[in-house]
């Protein structure tokens, strides 16, 4: 069995969703209240699309909320988003509600209703913003649940040590890899001959407490 | 803000929404000499309210935790969501029973089909459309009655 899952509002956020969801083979049905939206989700193949205010239970049915396995509450509207879920888990027994949230202060709120799953983007957000600044545009660090490894990103400038040189030149701590190079739109597994160029981003992976050693290396700074 | 001045009862309603209903029943409660605070997200809504109203107004979100503490949602006794909006009615419902544990939350409803949000949670509701319903076959019938 497909796992079938509900978007409900945004355009943007459902649009890239169900592209990326229906490619992981799932079932996804788009919920939206502006027409024209609609009209243009219509278009992505295979995914169904409801014009209507999710909020209500009849659009949810219309949707068939009832045999979806998660439902995903995109709207700009915390309170919506709230109600949308509450709907989805107490009328339609959806199992696993996910809901976005604006306001950082009512995460918790949102947990205690029985959302399964709450996501603040504007911590999120927030939380890269700090990270670029203090690291000051020299590499981002990607967390990892257990945090025994790190995963980082580092941008290569024109001025770097490194641009022009063959992986296995660099002088690279032990226990550090390069595991992929992001060059403009295309990302490469990389070898010990593949060049560093400038603009390159390069997603390093390294053990406990060596990506700063790492990341000197690749950037001169720090 | 000013500190509540304390009246003949010790009771605190808070009002959400300063709408026709919101509104009318504020006059009604501050007619009443009860201690009574409206919030609404706009101040220009708070002219419905009589000149001698005599409660306390409060322009911001209701929605927003900040908000309710500056309204000194842990003094009141009744908490009454009636905005225009259903969603939004619920959430602050369901933060005043849940985050402030607030003992009589009444919250309206336009949609009925909403109601089962609120099974089990201790929040009662008022929904305009089955009242309405109610009172016209309530008439219906009496005038029935008349012509039989």
């Amino acid at each position: 069995m497909r796992k079938h899952v509900l978007l409900i509002g945004s355009f943007n956020k459902a649009r890239s969703l169900a592209q990326s969801l229906i490619k992981k083979k799932y079932q996804v049905t788009a919920i939206n209240n502006d027409y024209q939206n609609c009209l243009i989700l219509a278009e992505i193949d295979s995914l169904t699309v409801i014009n209507g205010d999710g909020t209500k239970p009849f659009v949810l049915e219309d949707a068939n909320a009832q045999d979806a396995d998660i439902a995903i509450a995109l709207t700009p509207n915390d309170d919506d988003n709230l109600v949308i879920c509450e709907l989805c888990k107490k009328k339609f027994n959806i199992k696993k509600t996910v809901a976005l949230v604006n306001d950082p202060k009512k995460t918790d709120f949102f947990y205690k209703m029985g959302v399964d799953s709450v996501i603040c983007a504007v911590n999120a957000i927030t939380n890269i913003i700090e990270q670029q600044t203090f690291l000051e545009g020299i590499a981002t660090l990607l967390p990892t649940g257990e945090a025994r490894i790190s995963i980082a990103e580092v941008p290569i400038s024109a001025t770097g040590p490194v641009v022009g040189k063959k992986l296995w030149e660099i002088n690279l701590p032990k226990e550090v890899i390069i595991g992929c190079i992001l060059r403009g739109e295309k990302s490469m597994i990389p070898r010990g001959d593949t060049r560093v160029l400038a603009g390159d981003m390069l997603v390093l992976i390294s053990s406990d407490k060596q990506e700063i050693a790492a990341i000197k290396e690749l950037t001169g700074q720090i | 803000m000013k500190e509540l001045i304390n009246k003949k009862s010790n009771s605190l309603t808070i009002i959400a929404g300063c709408g026709r209903l919101g509104a009318s029943f504020a006059n009604t409660l501050s007619d009443q000499e009860e201690n009574v605070l409206v919030i609404d997200r706009d101040k220009d809504s708070f002219r419905k309210l009589s000149p001698s109203f005599g409660g306390l107004t409060l322009a911001g979100d209701a929605t927003d935790i900040d908000v309710l503490h500056e309204a000194q949602i842990e003094k009141a006794t009744v908490v009454i969501a009636v905005t225009d909006n259903d969603n939004t009615n619920i959430m602050i419902a369901q933060m005043a029973k849940e985050l402030f544990k607030k003992e009589r939350v009444i919250a309206r409803l336009n949609d009925p089909d909403k109601e089962c949000v609120y099974y089990n949670s201790g929040i009662d509701t008022i929904c305009p459309v089955v009242l309405s319903i109610k009172e016209i076959s309530k008439l219906i019938k009496t005038k029935n009655v008349r012509e039989e």
